[in-house]
């Protein structure tokens, strides 16, 4: 057959360009996740029941840099539970936005266990999205927890939330720019104009410029609250604030773009490997302590699964290899003991196994006073400022 | 447009079928745009006047247009700004596209493709990608800032990232193609010979310029002003890695209501908002500008 390639017809050349076009994107649809599967909604499921010997699959959901490399495996291969660990949770208030259309039906995408910082699973609880702990089956994990996080305000017998790491709100310091930052108050010393940042969490960054004026923050007003925020807005119109961040102050610091912020404690570990100057600070007045929890959402399709990886990462041993990566605090007894036997630098580390006089002057990270409308007011205005 | 009626009477059946055509034509768009504008936009609508918070039970249909006011009262300075940088962003591209346009156009020669090809080249990379290079480039340590430094365009604690300019520049830089493939697709049309004849009759370039080049470009340059603006004025990405914190556009705003503060009736009002001010915008700048620059050669003929 002779064909005149240089006379395709313009139809017959477009038609060609769309299956070029058409080949091309199916190629990376098909190379893409198959999906998140959604499950049956279990009408007021009070207790997540362990059912039988735990088997099949099991997803979770945690944030980024939380795990190593060889715990899932290790899992896998003695429980004979196939694991899908998703790393995405970077914000509360974001990952909420996420899953709370499905929540609300009684699904949660097929998650059997996500990780949430305290005030966010006590709001998911209150919302009916949670499930309470089946206790006989979390039992084993719930005797190795330390006895400083057995019973927050939020969750006094740790019903239906289990702690997967905890850890310390700060500054994060650049030591060589920023020598003399020891105060939340530094922060607003006009020689740091425009090179300190603070966190978007607002239960993270209000309450540390609170205690800075003097405030405590576990018994603050809607006054107090409003009063820090109308602080840090004067600060962040004039340009004493650079920005406000998510995680994405590491890069700032990184970069020279920030001396000095308001960071998590782990992270400052972390930057330290490339930048030895770079510090966790512990406030004068105090930091902000806070624990992520394992929490398991209505509709999770496989509870029994989800209390043996708990029961897992509870195991004093599992868990020092978890510690020995993230750096931060453990919620398990026996950690520091083994890690110790290994020789590790984790184990001489103030933010990992933080001793009493260390934390004494900090504070657990709750909610603005006065009922969800109060609440919602002070996030307003604290939203307001963030995108001023 | 001519009349059909004369053929109407002759063939009724065939007649028929032909005014269907178009209609079968448009059908595939119009159920596009049925499905993914027209119903959403009625859900966003909806929306827009609910109350209600998700922790206190839910929202409520109670027609609650006072979430305009607020949207209008309390965001106004980010409205201002917003109108400002993609104002400023429009500008720019303007002036840095029309001549890169006009050089490929009249000058590209055998070099037409590439260099086209160079427009649009960045779009390889995502938009997130792109603006986060720009992040490194004009980040405080970087040899960018410290050149200017030594050059003293820059003060000593001055920097570019976090500041208007670096936002302005970011959307200029982002949506600079959308504004070069329109003006060179108007300006690549123009019969050379019309300029020719300007210039037999004794016009000198800039006037054959002014007088025939540019009013015949002109629909590119409504088009392409009207690519940039648009999506500029709606953009948060770049507020929100170029900029710091007097920076926030209303694209910013929209998405702290509607994932962190999950204020879904105001984010909808907000948006709705944006949408009106920037239809009036358009609406005002093509009567301004005359139809026939945006419909081009087909409505000055039609007269």
């Amino acid at each position: 057959m002779r064909t005149d390639e240089g006379r395709i017809g313009p139809a017959r050349r477009i038609a060609l360009a769309l299956i070029a076009l058409g080949v091309a994107l199916g190629m990376v649809a098909c190379g893409g996740d198959s999906g998140i599967e959604g499950s049956e909604a279990e009408s007021d499921v009070e207790t997540a029941e362990a059912q039988g010997e735990a088997s099949g699959d099991l997803f979770v959901s945690n944030w980024p840099f939380y795990i190593d490399r060889k715990t899932v495996p290790a899992f896998e291969k003695k429980t004979g539970i196939s694991v899908k660990y998703v790393e995405d949770v970077n914000d509360n208030t974001a990952f909420f936005g996420k899953v709370q259309p499905l929540l609300e039906r009684g699904e949660a995408g097929g998650r059997d266990i996500m990780v949430v910082t305290d005030w966010m699973a006590k709001k998911m609880y209150d919302l009916g999205y949670l499930q309470n702990f089946d206790k006989e089956a979390v039992g084993p994990a719930l005797d190795n927890l330390i006895p400083a996080l057995q019973s927050p305000s939020f969750d006094p017998e740790r019903n239906y939330s289990l702690p997967w790491q905890s850890g310390m709100t700060g500054l994060v310091v650049n030591t060589a720019m920023a020598p003399d930052v020891t105060s939340i108050n530094d922060l607003f010393d006009p020689k740091y104009k425009g090179k300190v940042e603070m966190l978007t969490e607002m239960r993270d960054t209000v309450p540390l410029v609170m205690k800075a004026s003097g405030v405590n923050p576990e018994d603050a007003t809607e006054e107090d609250w409003m009063a820090a925020i109308d602080k840090i807005e004067q600060a962040a119109a004039s340009g004493q604030i650079r920005r406000f961040t998510g995680n994405d102050y590491t890069r700032d610091l990184a970069n020279g773009d920030a001396v000095a912020v308001i960071g998590w404690s782990g992270d400052a570990v972390q930057l330290q490997a490339d930048n030895p100057d770079i510090e966790f600070v512990m406030p004068d007045e105090g930091c902000m302590l806070w624990s992520d929890n394992m929490v398991i959402p209505v509709g999770a399709p496989n509870p029994a699964a989800a209390y043996e990886w708990m029961n897992y990462a509870y195991e004093p041993a599992n868990q020092a290899q978890i510690t020995n990566y993230n750096y931060y605090v453990s919620p398990v007894s026996g950690v520091k003991e083994i890690l110790e036997k290994q020789g590790s630098d984790a184990a001489k580390s103030d933010l990992v196994f933080p001793p009493e006089e260390y934390t004494a002057d900090c504070s657990t990270v709750d909610t603005p006073p006065g009922g969800p409308e109060a609440e919602q007011r002070v996030e307003r205005a604290f939203q307001s400022v963030i995108t001023g | 447009m001519t009349s059909p009626k004369g053929r109407d009477r002759s063939a009724p059946r065939g007649a028929l079928r032909r005014r269907a055509i178009p209609y079968f034509l448009l059908g595939p768009g119009l159920i596009w745009l049925l499905l993914f504008f027209v119903v959403p936009l009625y859900f966003m609508g909806r929306l827009s006047l609910e109350s209600g918070s998700l922790e206190t039970g839910g929202f409520e249909f109670t027609w609650e247009w006072s979430n305009y006011g607020h949207a209008l009262g309390d965001y106004q300075d980010r409205f201002v700004r917003s109108f400002f940088f993609a104002g400023s962003a429009t500008v720019i591209a303007l002036l840095i596209a029309y001549p890169l346009a006009y050089a490929i156009a009249f000058r590209g020669g055998r070099w037409k493709n590439a260099l086209l090809f160079a427009v649009v080249a960045p779009f390889f990379t995502t938009y997130l990608i792109r603006t986060l290079a720009w992040q490194t480039i004009l980040s405080d340590d970087s040899p960018v800032v410290s050149t200017m430094q030594t050059l003293g365009l820059l003060g000593d604690g001055g920097r570019l990232l976090a500041t208007d300019g670096a936002v302005i520049a970011g959307l200029t830089y982002n949506f600079l193609p959308f504004m070069v493939l329109p003006i060179y697709a108007s300006l690549e049309r123009i019969d050379v010979r019309l300029i020719e004849a300007a210039r037999d009759l004794y016009s000198s370039a800039r006037t054959a310029f002014w007088r025939v080049t540019l009013p015949l470009s002109a629909p590119g340059v409504v088009a392409g002003t009207l690519l940039t603006f648009i999506p500029a004025s709606g953009d948060y990405i770049n507020a929100e890695f170029l900029g710091g914190t007097n920076q926030a556009m209303i694209g910013n705003v929209i998405q702290s209501l509607y994932l962190n503060l999950r204020d879904f009736p105001s984010a909808a009002a907000l948006s709705f908002t944006l949408m009106a001010v920037i239809l009036i915008a358009v609406f005002i700048y093509i009567r301004f500008a005359g139809s026939e620059a945006l419909m081009g050669e087909e409505a000055e003929k039609a007269k």
